[in-house]
């Protein structure tokens, strides 16, 4: 089943030196991917406290995907502030019933155009098994 | 308390205006604009919602400017093409109107929307994304840019010719300089050339014209024999640290031997080396500068053939176009025959082939060791070749010239004149297609020539020529430049093809990502040295223009603390990943001794690492607040825009 635009989004937030320009360069190389995907710029995903990714699963948001600037990250150390922050939000995910998969953090640069689109193709691959945020909870019980 | 609530009861009646673009038809054929307008009439504080062709452009800008002028609007939107493209033309419009260029948030409707999506999903996404600008807009706030006091000084990394024009006109415009080179030699590549195309000008009068005013001048200091072994700091305000040292035991022995054989003196031109300003350092020195901005001016490496590569390296008969320049620049000094010789050994004939090291193609060329292939045009190499070919059959009219080539760029302005004067000189052509590049193999048949060259002609209808040769010269392209420790150190942008990546080749030509670094010359890309000297000068008036005034502003993208929120709890000094940034300090809260977070905005560098752990959200960063990402979600998620039907 083809996801529409308004239906299953995909959530990214792609940091401003890396990541968006890799957005971006994705657009200028005209290369197509789903269109349930939306780009928020961001200076560095250091800033979301646990419930900011937990909100947006009960909005609606069926997957999200930090695309960061790895150990890139020009604010030496907020990457690793990060990635302790998204195993803290994993294990609240797996308390609420959410399969930890639907949140995915990864390194993106700023040319890294055929990375975006893996990522974007994974995740929908997965929301797609998945369903809405919840429904694997439901299927396990 | 009465201010914070005339704070939030302002922001719930902020005035939002939604400019959406065109950008021709690069918006608008995929997406149906007036259907997005149409839509963003629905978003909350929406007031106002106009469309333009290119909103970037006068009467686009106008649009916004008047709404501003005549307080219909008091936040801005502007769907577009990336932010980094057309922000600062959009804040500035709002400035000129009077008002806050902070008040301005973009959507990303071209190279996120138009560019990757089709039909109305392109549509709904798009007002989505205006949707989303939209409520991140209401609460913006009206910001000031911080004034930091920059240092009136430029360091110029690299001495070749970009090095050189860089530095003088900094200088001669009032600015200190240091200009650092790691070699003992000013003048780079262009001081081995021989003469400069196409105004044929002695390379010797051209760094020395540059290098004597450079050594000459009391604003530069130049450093040879250096590099640069550490970076920190900001535009304005950056600290590096150089280290001299003696050259490692065999770098740059042939120009310390041509120095010494052509007993000139220091801050003389050696022909084939360049000038040294000062000698060889004996021992390892430090100098620490503080520098306001930084041009980099470290040049290209020429390609080097693989070993075997139309018999490169297997057959001394085989040389790069650097190597004949070299050969013939020596020759001349001895005096010139009418035959070529290289090494007492006539040239009857030459073959010279084009894009030896550019051009490559997947699956037709064999990578570098590290994977790579050179897929750009070099684009000096044709000009270069056929210049040397000419002066091959003018100065030596007994030796017959071959080109073998696959396309003719000979683009700049006086250079098709150097493709009719080889043409003229009687050079002959041969045209060949990249999966069937001339044939280079050992003579065995009759005659004395050590070589013989075939190929499949295109100018003859792919006729089969061979002929026997004594030389064949390789018109070798430009690499970038090995700088991988400054790259590393400065986090500097690398782009695909290994040149140092500009942030727009029109809009922002000499900058990077990173404020205060500009690019000089072949760095970015194969240039001539006339585009060289261009783009060296375009640094030159952008440093100056950053340091003009003795400051610069920075955005004031910092961490805020809301003290009627904080509680004291001190999380936030402890998320804090910059030293010194954040502290717990002592105040007067309502006639009480409290302990409250305070930013130091010099410091802080806005990540937000303190945003995510404080309980109360009573920090955050200006113009990045968590509830602007929260807001956004919310309209990303909503369907009060757009009818549920689309879904």
């Amino acid at each position: 089943m083809a996801l529409q635009e308004n239906q299953a989004k995909i959530l990214i937030l792609a940091t401003e030196d890396c990541a968006y320009p890799g957005a971006n360069a994705v657009g200028q190389a005209h290369m197509s991917y789903p269109e349930n995907t939306y780009v928020l710029r961001v200076r560095a995903p250091v800033m979301f406290p646990e419930h900011f990714y937990l909100d947006c699963f009960k909005k609606g948001i069926y997957g999200i995907i930090i695309m960061s600037c790895g150990v890139e990250c020009p604010y030496e150390g907020a990457y690793q502030a990060l990635a302790a922050r998204v195993d803290k939000v994993y294990a609240m995910m797996r308390e609420e019933g959410l399969d930890p998969r639907r949140l995915r953090l990864t390194g993106v640069c700023t040319v890294c155009t055929k990375a975006f689109v893996k990522e974007v193709n994974q995740m929908n691959q997965l929301i797609s098994e998945l369903g809405p945020p919840g429904a694997e909870s439901k299927k396990a019980a | 308390m009465a201010d914070d609530n005339k704070d939030k009861k302002a922001t719930s009646e902020q005035k939002v205006g939604v400019y959406v673009c065109h950008c021709g038809g690069n918006i608008s054929d995929h997406v149906a604009v007036e259907e997005v307008c149409k839509n963003a009439e629905k978003i909350p504080g929406v007031v106002k919602v106009q469309n333009d062709v290119f909103m970037c452009s006068d009467p686009g800008q106008e649009l916004i400017m008047e709404d501003i002028k005549n307080g219909t609007v008091d936040r801005v939107v502007v769907a577009s093409c990336a932010p980094d493209l057309h922000s600062s033309t959009f804040r500035n419009a709002i400035q000129r109107a009077g008002g806050n260029p902070y008040i301005y948030e973009h959507a990303n409707i071209r190279e996120q929307v138009s560019w990757v999506h089709h039909g109305d999903q392109a549509t709904n996404k798009a007002t989505r994304l205006v949707a989303a600008a939209a409520a991140k807009a209401r609460e913006l706030q009206p910001l000031e840019p911080f004034k930091v006091d920059a240092k009136r000084h430029v360091t110029v990394i690299g001495g070749g010719i970009a090095g050189l024009k860089s530095a003088l006109d900094l200088a001669r415009k009032g600015l200190d300089v240091a200009l650092i080179d790691k070699s003992p030699f000013l003048g780079g590549w262009t001081a081995k050339w021989d003469r400069a195309f196409p105004t044929d000008d002695p390379v010797s009068e051209l760094v020395t014209a540059l290098a004597g005013e450079v050594l000459n001048s009391e604003k530069i200091t130049v450093y040879t024999c250096s590099r640069i072994t550490a970076f920190e700091g900001f535009i304005g305000n950056f600290k590096l640290t150089l280290t001299q040292a003696p050259p490692e035991s065999d770098a740059y022995e042939d120009e310390i031997k041509r120095l010494s054989d052509s007993g000139k003196g220091f801050g003389e031109f050696v022909p084939l080396a360049g000038i040294c300003p000062a000698g060889i350092p004996e021992t390892t020195t430090t100098h620490d500068i503080e520098t306001g901005a930084i041009v980099l001016a470290t040049g290209f490496l020429p390609y080097a053939p693989r070993y075997g590569e139309y018999r490169y390296g297997e057959s001394k008969e085989v040389i790069t176009l650097p190597e004949l320049i070299r050969i013939m620049a020596e020759n001349r000094q001895k005096g010139v025959g009418d035959t070529l010789e290289i090494n007492d050994r006539k040239i009857r004939s030459v073959a010279m082939i084009h894009c030896v090291g550019s051009r490559q193609i997947p699956g037709i060329h064999e990578p570098d060791a590290k994977g790579n292939l050179n897929e750009y045009c070099s684009r000096t190499c044709c000009s270069a070749t056929l210049h040397a070919a000419s002066m091959i059959r003018n100065n030596h009219p007994k030796t017959r010239v071959f080109d073998f080539y696959r396309d003719i760029r000979t683009y700049g302005r006086g250079q098709e004149e150097l493709y009719e004067e080889a043409s003229d000189s009687k050079v002959v052509f041969f045209r060949f297609e990249a999966d069937a590049p001339p044939e280079v193999t050992r003579n065995t048949g009759s005659g004395d020539f050590p070589l013989n060259i075939k190929v499949k002609d295109t100018l003859t209808f792919d006729e089969e020529l061979e002929m026997p040769v004594d030389l064949v010269v390789l018109a070798v392209g430009m690499e970038p430049g090995n700088i991988s420790d400054l790259v590393e150190m400065m986090k500097l942008p690398v782009g695909v093809d290994g040149f140092l990546q500009e942030v727009h080749p029109k809009l922002r030509p000499v900058e990077i990502a990173q404020s205060g670094v500009l690019l000089a010359g072949t760095c970015q890309a194969p240039f001539d040295m006339g585009e060289t000297c261009s783009a060296a000068s375009g640094a030159a008036a952008k440093a100056s223009a950053i340091l003009g005034k003795g400051y610069v502003e920075l955005d004031p993208f910092v961490a805020e603390v809301d003290l009627n929120k904080c509680l004291g709890t001190g999380t936030c000094v402890n998320a804090c990943i910059v030293e010194g940034a954040l502290s717990l300090v002592e105040m007067d809260v309502d006639g009480e001794k409290v302990k409250r977070a305070q930013v130091n905005p010099a410091l802080c560098t806005g990540c937000g690492a303190c945003v995510a752990v404080c309980p109360e959200n009573a920090i955050n960063v200006k113009g990045w607040t968590l509830k602007q990402y929260e807001d956004m979600v919310d309209m990303i998620v909503s369907d009060r825009i757009l009818p549920s039907q689309t879904a």
